[in-house]
């Protein structure tokens, strides 16, 4: 089959991209990678990208194919072309362009070196044997062990691409990855270093890292069991995020449905609390009383079912904290 | 057969965003759809009780499906976030291992769940069920060469992940229903990413910022109006708007409509009625184009 391939070049970091569409003879079964050798072994040699293991192991050749981060070397042509026409790749988004379809990814490993993301010891000391570790403590891992650094997921990060202090969520993965490690030993200070700017709650949920991860990291997930690990801590420093998540539990506990006027006095002002916060929502309260947007407390009706709810909320907190989760 | 459903209404919907509520409600009655009320539903915790605990997304969200089982209904959303949340519960739960049902069913005092229902949202409703032809048929406003970018929420694509109604980079449903409408569909880059709202009561630059990208690129595309089936979208896209302004240093004001408001432009009703001037962005511009054809 003939295969239509749009592919983003630029010549150097400073010049200006452009798109060059290539006609490439080639068949469902091929990947993407094949697809991208062919063009550059038979038809043009000056097209830059990173490939090596063709195997999904090493993470060389990650890149946009129609809009998303894969590895080239595991999409197959005829998955790709079941809903779209033509192949369009681009280099990962959210990292500099060396050239063409090769980007410079110093951030992506500085910011992996911000998480300190090696099993740490150095107050043990040296055992006769080395540590050992039950499959079951292998298992809490695993998935996050999993990551082979391909950069697919902070291509796609919409926080990444607006926050340059976030980490990313492949930092946080592997985050989470020593955290659960039960040979690590500083836990606590890894939870507080997660729970500051530009860690676990600079990140939107977007999903996006879940869905392009090639090997099922699911790194939204291992943000998650930080942040749950942060919230079990009961000498936690207060802070705006965590009062968002503690606040949503304890409105929906109190009374079935979100009361919006409440739920941003609490967890903004903090009850009044903070007047930078106070201030803050001054331009945001007038403009929506003056449209009639204003989600006065008066006009707020609980859901009819709010005490089964309470009774609900009261008996899963019980049973996590039995189980000594919260 | 008349379609009927149990209706999720969440609580943006009755808060900040009353009108969505009146305008999902408003077309429902034209387009003949019977919606019954979850009256003792409870909020889903917009993805932020996973953030706690798993099990406590899962029991919340288990007895609100087991409330629209008890009805023998499909449940309806109107909000990408609740969709995305319940509907994740509801695959977990009906298609994974029976102890976990069983599990969640211990602390559901009085409903059982029992995986009988699905979790739908309005926009699928129309398309799959309602269908595009039928919704044609009852367009009295054509609203040819109304030119609408589509913004579809995190959680409608990619929340879900053992059902799917479409691509989550590629999906087209918003837009199909734009065409059907008369409108003309707006592709631009950001339709599929996220709004900001998650971070928008803390990390406000951030936030702001990744609502002005993709606003500016639908504005840059030729959008007269962005259209979401999200309201917490709704509430960074539009009441925080002056905000993402001024920390993107640039104009903006495209007015962001929810999706059955568009609709109901649409069908004949009345703007007021579909809660339009309810915006901090106007949507005059919408209603005067739609109203003087």
């Amino acid at each position: 089959m003939k295969v239509s391939v749009r592919i983003r070049r630029q010549a150097s970091r400073e010049s200006k991209p452009d798109y060059q569409t290539y006609s490439v003879e080639c068949s469902e079964g091929n990947t993407i990678l094949d697809v991208l050798n062919k063009i550059q072994w038979e038809q043009d040699g000056s097209l830059a990208y990173r490939r090596n293991c063709r195997n999904a192991i090493c993470g060389s050749c990650a890149m946009r194919v129609n809009g998303r981060a894969v590895l080239t070397c595991q999409n197959l042509v005829g998955e790709e072309l079941e809903d779209q026409t033509e192949l369009l790749i681009q280099p990962l988004g959210n990292l500099p362009v060396i050239k063409d379809l090769v980007v410079d990814m110093t951030k992506f490993w500085n910011n992996l070196k911000k998480v300190d993301p090696y099993v740490s010891t150095a107050s043990r000391q040296i055992p006769e044997k080395e540590f050992l570790q039950l499959p079951e403590q292998r298992e809490k891992l695993q998935s996050a062990a999993n990551c082979i650094l391909c950069g697919a997921c902070y291509s796609e990060c919409n926080s990444a691409a607006v926050n340059d202090d976030f980490v990313g969520p492949h930092a946080l993965a592997k985050a989470y990855r020593v955290m659960a490690d039960n040979r690590d030993d500083r836990t606590k200070e890894r939870i507080e270093q997660y729970n500051q700017s530009g860690g676990v709650w600079d990140c939107t949920r977007c999903f996006n890292c879940n869905e392009v991860c090639p090997v099922g990291v699911e790194p939204l997930d291992r943000i998650s069991q930080i942040k749950q690990t942060i919230l079990q801590q009961e000498k936690m420093e207060d802070s705006t995020a965590l009062r968002h998540r503690r606040t949503m539990v304890e409105l929906v506990k109190e009374d079935g449905w979100i009361d919006e006027s409440k739920f941003g006095l609490k967890v903004v002002t903090d009850s009044g609390r903070d007047l930078k916060g106070l201030v803050s929502l001054i331009p945001l309260g007038t403009r929506m009383v003056v449209k009639g947007k204003m989600p006065w407390p008066w006009k707020f009706k609980p859901s009819a079912g709010k005490l089964e709810i309470k009774a609900l909320i009261n008996a899963v907190s019980q049973h996590l904290k039995d189980q000594g989760k919260i | 057969m008349t379609l009927k459903y149990a209706y999720y209404p969440g609580c943006v919907a009755k808060g900040a965003c009353k009108e969505l509520h009146d305008s999902t409600t408003g077309i429902a009655r034209v387009l003949g759809i019977e919606l019954v009320e979850l009256e003792k539903a409870s909020c889903c915790g917009s993805g932020t009780f996973k953030e706690t605990d798993e099990f406590l997304e899962d029991t919340v969200n288990a007895r609100n499906i087991a409330l629209a089982e008890e009805l023998g209904l499909t449940m309806m959303t109107q909000c990408s976030t609740c969709q995305g949340v319940i509907g994740r519960v509801n695959d977990k739960l009906k298609y994974g291992e029976q102890s976990q049902r069983d599990h969640v069913n211990q602390y559901l005092d009085g409903h059982h769940y029992q995986g009988t229902t699905e979790v739908k949202h309005l926009l699928w409703i129309l398309v799959q069920d309602y269908g595009l032809d039928a919704l044609k048929q009852k367009v009295q406003k054509s609203l040819n060469g109304l030119k609408c970018g589509a913004f579809y929420g995190c959680y409608l694509l990619r929340g879900q992940t053992m059902t799917r109604y479409e691509d989550p980079y590629h999906p087209h449903s918003l837009e199909d229903v734009f065409t059907a409408l008369g409108a003309t569909p707006i592709e631009y880059e950001g339709r599929t990413q996220c709004c900001g709202w998650p971070l928008a009561s803390y990390a406000t630059n951030a936030s702001f910022s990744m609502a002005g990208r993709h606003l500016l690129a639908a504005i840059e595309a030729g959008a007269d109006c962005i259209v979401t089936p999200c309201p917490l979208c709704h509430l960074n896209l539009d009441s925080r708007q002056p905000e993402v302004e001024k920390v993107i240093g640039k104009k903006l004001g495209i007015p962001i409509l929810h999706l059955p408001q568009l609709i109901g432009l649409a069908l004949g009703l009345n703007p007021e009625q579909l809660g339009l001037s309810r915006h901090i962005v106007s949507t005059s511009s919408v209603i005067n184009s739609v109203l003087s054809r």
